[in-house]
C-alpha cells in the first residue's frame, strides 16, 4: 500500500567550510571547551602538542558554561585565534 | 576560521547530525575512544596523541564539498499491505518507536487533517531543524493511532517544545533520561477523555496514549532524534513512548496550572516539561501539610538529580488526597511551593569531592564559596517549582525532575 512518509525535509543546503591554513606556523590555536568532563584536558593537550610540532604562536582557551547551551563567545574567538578546536560529547 | 571537532567515538552520530544541520556535513571530526568523563585527567591527555595527525589534517586540508540534497516535501512510499508485515518494515525504515504502528494512508492522513492546510508550518524541530508542517504532524499522528480530535493538542505541544526556553536541542540529544511531559488543562481534557484521575500516567487511556506518542514520533521522525544516534540517552525512560496526562482540576483545592499562568478556566492549554519519569511519594500516615512535607521533600532532594545542580522548574504532582491534606492545613499553592523549596535540599557534603570540584568549575555562581553544609535547593526559587494535582484515590504523589537546563512552556490549544 502507499503510505505518507513521516519524515519532513530538514536543511538541504551545504555550506562552505572556512579555507584551511597551509600551515599552523606562527598562528594562534584557539580551544573552545564545551564544559564536558575532561573536554578541556583533551583539547588543550591536543592544542599544545600541535603547537610544539608546527611552530604555532600559542594556544588560547575559551569555555562555555554548559554543553547544553549554545556558545555566545564565537565572535571573540574568531577575533583572537586563527584556527579552533572544539568538542562534542561525554 | 578553520575548526575541527573533537569527540568520542560513541558520539560521532551526534557530531555529524549537528554539523549537517548547520549545512556543514563535511566538517572534520577527530575521534578518541569513549569515554572522556569519569576518567583521570592523565588518561584523557593520553588520548590526545593518537589524533594529532587527524586534527592537523583537518585544519590544513580542505575536505571535498558534498553535493546538496533536495529538500523533501510530502512523499508517498510503497509499504507492505499486511499489518504484520508493516511492523518490521516500519522498524527497518526507522518510522516506528517499537510499538505497532497504524498505516498513514492518504485517506487516514486526510481525515486527521480535515480542512487544515497541510503545508502550514507549526514549528522547526531540533536537532535536524525538521519542518513540522501540519501534514508531517498528521502523518505521525496517524502512525500513533491518533484521530483528528487529538491534532490540536499535539500541535500545541509541538509549538511549545520549539520555544527557545524549552531548549529542545539539548532535550533531544542529551544522555539524561528526559522527554516532553504533556500536561493538558481546561475543558478539552474532558471532551477528549485525557485522563487526570486514576492511573493518569499509566495505561488505559487512549487520548493520553496517542497524544503523547504522536508528539514523541514527530520529535523522532521530523526532529531527527533517532534512539542511539542523535538521541544519546544512556537509558531513557518509559515515558519516551508516551507521556501525557490532564490535571485533575475537579479535585484540586487550588487554581489549575493554566490559570496560574494567566489563562482563563474556559481556555484549554498544554504545558510541556523536559521531564524524567515520575518518582513516587508514598505517605499513608501524615495528616498535615507540615508532616507530609518530609516524604515529598525527601523524594525530591536526591544526589543524582539534575535539578540539584542545574536548578530549573521541576514538577510536583500531588495526588488529590495529599493535596487535600496540604490545603486543609491552610496552605495555598504558593505557600506549598515556598515550604517545599525550603525543605527539598541536599547538603553539599553528600556529593563526592570530584563532583563538587566539577560543579565549581561548571557553575561557579552557585558553588564557588559553598561549604560542606551548604544546602542546595531543588529549584532556582520557590515560584519555579511546578505543582499540579492529578491521580485518583490513594496516598501517593510524584516528583518529576527535569533535565534542568530547560523551562516548561504553556501554550493555548487552538481549535
Amino acid at each position: 500500500m502507499k503510505l505518507w512518509s513521516p519524515f519532513s525535509g530538514g536543511q538541504a543546503k551545504v555550506g562552505r567550510l572556512a579555507p584551511r591554513k597551509p600551515s599552523l606556523a606562527g598562528l594562534t590555536i584557539g580551544v573552545l571547551d564545551n564544559g564536558k568532563p575532561n573536554a578541556g584536558v583533551l583539547l588543550h593537550r591536543v592544542a599544545e602538542l600541535l603547537a610544539a610540532r608546527t611552530g604555532a604562536a600559542g594556544v588560547r582557551g575559551w569555555s562555555k558554561p554548559s554543553a547544553a547551551r549554545p556558545a555566545e563567545i564565537l565572535d571573540d574567538i574568531a577575533k583572537d585565534a586563527h584556527v579552533v578546536l572544539t568538542g562534542s560529547a561525554d | 576560521m578553520p575548526a575541527v571537532v573533537l569527540g568520542t567515538d560513541a558520539f560521532l552520530s551526534l557530531a555529524k547530525a549537528t554539523s549537517a544541520k548547520h549545512g556543514l556535513p563535511h566538517m572534520p571530526v577527530a575521534l578518541v575512544p569513549h569515554p572522556l568523563g569519569g576518567i583521570a585527567a592523565e588518561t584523557a591527555r593520553a588520548k590526545a596523541d593518537a589524533i594529532l595527525d587527524e586534527v592537523l589534517r583537518g585544519l590544513t586540508t580542505a575536505p571535498a564539498t558534498p553535493a546538496a540534497t533536495a529538500a523533501a516535501g510530502p512523499t508517498l512510499v510503497e509499504a507492505p499491505d499486511d499489518l504484520d508485515g508493516l511492523q518490521g518494515w516500519a522498524m527497518e525504515h526507522e518510522w516506528s518507536d517499537g510499538l505497532p504502528v497504524l498505516p498513514p494512508t492518504e485517506a487516514r492522513v486526510a481525515k486527521i487533517l480535515g480542512r487544515r492546510a497541510g503545508d502550514e508550518l507549526v514549528a522547526t524541530l531540533m536537532p535536524l531543524d525538521g519542518r513540522a508542517t501540519l501534514h508531517a504532524i498528521a502523518v505521525n499522528a496517524a502512525l500513533a493511532g491518533a484521530g483528528p480530535e487529538h491534532l490540536p493538542v499535539i500541535v500545541a505541544a509541538l509549538r511549545a517544545v520549539a520555544k527557545p526556553e524549552f531548549n529542545l536541542n539539548a532535550i533531544q540529544c542529551t544522555t539524561h533520561p528526559c522527554t516532553p511531559l504533556v500536561i493538558v488543562n481546561g475543558p478539552i481534557a474532558t471532551r477528549l477523555g485525557v485522563a487526570g484521575g486514576p492511573n493518569a500516567l499509566g495505561n488505559g487511556h487512549r487520548a493520553n496514549a496517542v497524544i503523547g506518542r504522536a508528539v514523541r514520533l514527530v520529535l523522532q521522525n521530523v526532529g531527527g532524534a533517532r534512539p542511539g544516534r542523535e538521541d544519546r540517552a544512556t537509558l531513557g525512560h518509559p515515558g519516551k513512548f508516551t507521556y501525557c496526562l490532564a490535571e485533575n482540576e475537579a479535585q484540586s483545592p487550588w487554581e489549575p496550572l493554566s490559570v496560574e499562568r494567566g489563562f482563563g478556566r474556559d481556555e484549554s492549554t498544554v504545558t510541556v516539561c523536559g521531564s524524567e519519569g515520575p518518582h513516587n511519594v508514598n505517605d499513608h500516615g501524615s495528616t498535615t501539610g507540615e508532616t507530609l512535607m518530609a516524604a515529598i521533600a525527601g523524594t525530591a532532594a536526591t544526589t543524582g538529580s539534575n535539578n540539584i545542580y542545574l536548578a530549573g522548574d521541576p514538577l510536583v504532582i500531588l495526588g488529590p488526597e495529599h493535596a487535600q491534606t496540604i490545603a486543609s492545613s491552610g496552605w495555598s499553592k504558593a505557600e506549598f511551593k515556598r515550604r517545599f523549596w525550603d525543605a527539598a535540599r541536599v547538603p553539599l557534603r553528600k556529593f563526592s569531592a570530584a563532583n563538587i570540584e566539577r560543579f565549581r568549575l561548571t557553575h561557579p555562581e552557585r558553588f564557588q564559596g559553598a561549604g560542606a553544609d551548604t544546602l542546595l535547593p531543588f529549584a532556582g526559587k520557590p515560584e519555579d517549582v511546578m505543582v499540579i494535582v492529578a491521580g485518583g484515590p490513594g496516598k501517593h504523589s510524584a516528583i518529576v525532575p527535569t533535565f534542568g537546563a530547560t523551562r516548561s512552556v504553556t501554550e493555548r490549544i487552538e481549535r
